[in-house]
């Protein structure tokens, strides 16, 4: 039986994908205005959400990234599908 | 006024054997006109930003080919 993922897996990677946009968005506007404060505090309010979104996700479906970037949930399972690319 | 295209218009030869192209566009994306982005620029929301393309309005430039024109009123923000 292939694994199937619950739909809130797609859910919370939308969720994560559309405020990492911003995170990108602000970071090269930022790069041309550094002395933009409310630029800086949207940027700083965005990546706290970025981080909740990612532990969220973590919790439920394992790490996102690797090499300490992600807690591990054990078994080691980081190799299990799907991959980025089969979701 | 930006506009998102702009028109020229070829010479056009008597002796051209193939059927001639009246008149070119080529895409102005509303950046052209910008010099320096100004701050607190009116924005979209997270999934808006992900779908346009961009996280400012203004910025925001969708490519609709000389042939797509019915598509562009439709669906602005597909």
């Amino acid at each position: 039986m292939t694994k199937q993922v619950p739909p809130e897996y797609y859910q919370l990677l939308e969720e994560l994908q559309a405020v990492d946009f911003v995170l990108v968005e602000l970071t090269l506007y930022l790069d041309t205005h550094p002395n933009d404060q409310d630029a800086i505090q949207q940027f700083n309010y965005f990546a706290k959400e970025s981080k909740r979104i990612r532990k969220v996700f973590e919790k439920q479906f394992g790490p996102l990234l690797q090499f300490g970037h992600s807690y591990s949930a054990y078994p080691w399972n980081w190799a299990d599908s799907p991959w980025p690319w089969q979701v | 006024m930006p506009t998102p295209h702009k028109v020229y218009y070829p010479f056009i030869s008597p002796f051209d054997p193939c059927k001639p192209i009246v008149a070119k566009t080529y895409s102005t994306p509303p950046h052209l006109y910008m010099q320096m982005q100004p701050p607190n620029l009116a924005q979209f929301t997270p999934h808006e930003a992900l779908r346009a393309g961009t996280l400012w309005k203004v910025l925001y430039d969708p490519y609709f080919g000389p042939y797509e024109k019915l598509r562009k009123e439709d669906s602005s923000h597909d």
